[in-house]
């Protein structure tokens, strides 16, 4: 779990449409750290460290930070259908980046945008949610509900108002989920939030076995429930804004990798969590390595996670036979 | 007693019920009843391959295809404008050289999809449509109405000939020998530049890269108006995928190494601005020389289908071949165009605003 993904980042880095050698590879790579004199093209060392690193880099972080939302959201919801959308958050986000692209906004411009909706999304439901100083998970789960298909209807509004030869195909990809557009400056903004929730997420891990129990029993356990969920809730959207606000709607993996951690470690959040952010971080790099050099033309995100997920999701479901719940 | 008073209020209802049948079985028949001709029709073959009948003499017009309106203007059949798309409303230099089209309904929207009521209202004798392979869904509801719907090609440079032609042909007489006119400039204009790229070797046709938006990279490949034009400039599309506005990654772009860039879809200054001010293209060779340029822009897009296609080979073929092109004067080309076609003298901030792809 801890050697997999670094190695994988390493094969990634080897991938492309564009022909660059393993040994130039390596070579541009220590370069970065060690001073070399340059005996490759200046072309591949870009490919490298400008193209294909900063987006091998940004799979792993929203692999990882979507991964672990869901496996935190769903022990604090104490539902397993749950996922990192249940607020609003991808929707509110999803809304701000097609209002952007209406305005013709840059990359950054963009990627900002969509992360303060995102936040601001949550903060609706979470004042819509709140009853006498407590937010009761049903209230939550509901004014999600209400936030979600609100930012949802705005959304279509924006693709009807779109102009069809420019704008609206520029959204659609967007929705899909794309990885293209990571660089280093979209690194550099979008990678603090995934940092720090995920950060946050590992350190209330062992609370979450306690709030898993339900409210009455945790806060009898001397559990201040209140501050735990708030904290929850500000890691997730955190990284769940961050994640979309670059590379758009990523369905499937929020959901599914936390049952895949599951399987593989058992329901104790204190392991479930780092596990699920190491797996979420492999699904993510490998689908987006096919999903960029498959065809000549980029492959959504948002096909290739459930149509290479499903099968596999599957196969672990029939060979478990859903005995690890 | 209370059924009785009922009784009446019944009677009525049948009675009215009655009526309405008789007044709308003559609507149809009354006028041949009554001697009078049948309204003169013509028939004209679409896109879509199917026999269209339309009024011989056609005055309301719905067209929801902006590059389309745009066109319907150069003809001289504006006037005849009913309903449109707000997508056509909102093309700046249309506006301009056709204040009118901001109080023309707007029927449809971006899909093509339309508000019948209003398309109805509108009263159309003819209502044209872009055929991207499929009908639209309303078809069968304005049918009903004996609205007539003709589907034009939208999908090759060659194809805009035929949309001229049967946009003049259903606009009447008038509109007619201006398309036919029109379409003289057209082929005229494609001789003068393929007469010299013909003989160009592949090895001397620079691989061009239209990207068709910055922000979410996508760019137009082949089978398109983009790559016929490309092809007829003296160059070569660089993005060897299908269709137009296709996603690509980053580093496929790279491995296409393009050498020139032109960069299409408003704000295009902006958007070339983007490509230019990122690192990650710096090694790709149009970067690298300079040669990244924003697609001009003026009552519609020139790229894409529109009318302006006939200034955008002549543009195309001196920016990728200056020497061979020489004595091809752009501006002074583009100049003629509008005051011929569009009949309007372009200033020098004008001329300047459709070449940089501005709002005038």
């Amino acid at each position: 779990m801890i050697i997999v993904p670094p190695a994988l980042l390493y094969a990634s880095l080897l991938m492309g449409r564009f022909p660059v050698s393993p040994l130039d590879v390596a070579h541009i790579l220590l370069a970065q750290i060690f001073p070399m004199a340059p005996d490759w093209p200046k072309s591949a060392e870009i490919i490298v460290v400008q193209i294909r690193l900063p987006r091998a880099i940004m799979a792993m972080c929203v692999g990882a930070g979507l991964s672990i939302s869901g496996a935190a959201y769903q022990g604090m919801f104490r539902n397993p259908l749950v996922s990192t959308d249940i607020l609003g958050v991808t929707a509110a986000s999803g809304f701000g980046a097609a209002v952007a692209i209406l305005l013709s906004r840059n990359a950054l411009q963009m990627q900002l945008i969509a992360f303060a909706f995102g936040l601001a999304g949550v903060m609706l439901t979470y004042l819509i949610a709140r009853v006498s100083r407590t937010t009761p998970v049903l209230m939550l789960v509901l004014s999600g509900i209400i936030v979600a298909s609100f930012f949802s209807a705005c959304l279509s509004g924006t693709k009807y108002v779109a102009d069809p030869d420019s704008k609206l195909p520029a959204i659609t990809y967007w929705l899909l989920g794309s990885l293209n557009a990571a660089s280093i400056t979209a690194l550099s903004t979008a990678l603090p939030p995934i940092i720090v929730g995920s950060a946050g997420l590992l350190l209330v891990r062992w609370k979450l076995n306690v709030l898993a129990m339900g409210d009455e029993e945790a806060r009898a356990l001397g559990l201040r429930t209140e501050w735990v969920k708030g904290a929850i809730i500000v890691c997730t959207t955190l990284i769940t804004a961050a994640a979309v606000s670059v590379c758009g709607m990523v369905g499937w993996v929020g959901l599914v990798i936390p049952h895949i951690g599951r399987m593989l470690v058992g329901p104790d959040h204190r392991t479930l969590l780092p596990a699920t952010l190491s797996i979420g971080a492999c699904f993510l790099l490998v689908v987006d390595d096919i999903a960029r050099t498959a065809t000549a033309g980029e492959i959504p995100l948002g096909i290739l996670t459930a149509v290479i997920g499903a099968p596999f999701f599957a196969y672990l479901l029939r060979k478990t036979r859903g005995s690890w719940q | 007693m209370r059924v009785g008073s009922l009784k009446p209020l019944l009677c009525a209802v049948a009675l009215s019920g009655i009526a309405a049948a008789a007044l709308a079985q003559p609507r149809s028949s009354a006028p041949t009843a009554a001697g009078v001709p049948a309204p003169a029709t013509r028939q004209i073959v679409d896109a879509a391959g199917r026999t269209v009948t339309i009024p011989l003499q056609v005055n309301r017009v719905a067209d929801p295809w902006p590059a389309n309106n745009a066109m319907v203007l150069m003809l001289g059949g504006a006037d005849k404008l009913v309903a449109t798309s707000v997508q056509a409303r909102n093309q700046p230099w249309l506006r301009k050289l056709y204040p009118r089209i901001d109080r023309v309904p707007a029927a449809f929207n971006a899909a093509g999809e339309a508000n019948i009521e209003t398309l109805i209202g509108a009263r159309p004798d003819v209502i044209l449509m872009a055929y991207g392979g499929a009908l639209p869904r309303w078809l069968d509801a304005v049918t009903a109405y004996h609205l007539p719907v003709v589907m034009m090609p939208n999908d090759s440079l060659e194809g805009l000939k035929t949309v001229a032609r049967m946009t003049g042909e259903v606009l009447g007489e008038r509109e007619s020998q201006a398309a036919a006119e029109y379409i003289r400039y057209f082929d005229d204009n494609i001789r003068r530049i393929t007469q010299i790229t013909n003989k160009l070797p592949a090895s001397e046709r620079p691989k061009v890269l239209h990207t068709a938006s910055a922000g979410i990279l996508t760019v137009d490949g082949r089978r398109s108006v983009i790559d016929d034009w490309i092809n007829i400039a003296g160059g070569v599309n660089a993005a060897d995928v299908a269709g137009l506005g296709r996603p690509v990654s980053m580093e496929q772009v790279a491995a296409w190494n393009p050498d020139v860039i032109i960069v299409g879809t408003a704000p295009n200054q902006q958007n070339r601005r983007a490509i230019l001010d990122d690192p990650r293209w710096r090694e790709i060779k149009a970067v690298r020389d300079g040669k990244v340029f924003a697609n001009p822009s003026g009552a519609y897009l020139w790229d894409r289908h529109s009318a302006e296609a006939a200034l955008q080979v002549l543009w195309a073929a001196k920016l990728l071949h200056p020497t061979l092109f020489a004595d091809l004067d752009v501006k002074r080309e583009t100049r003629r165009f509008y005051a011929r076609f569009f009949h309007h003298a372009l200033s020098d901030s004008e001329l300047a605003s459709i070449m940089n792809a501005t709002a005038p």
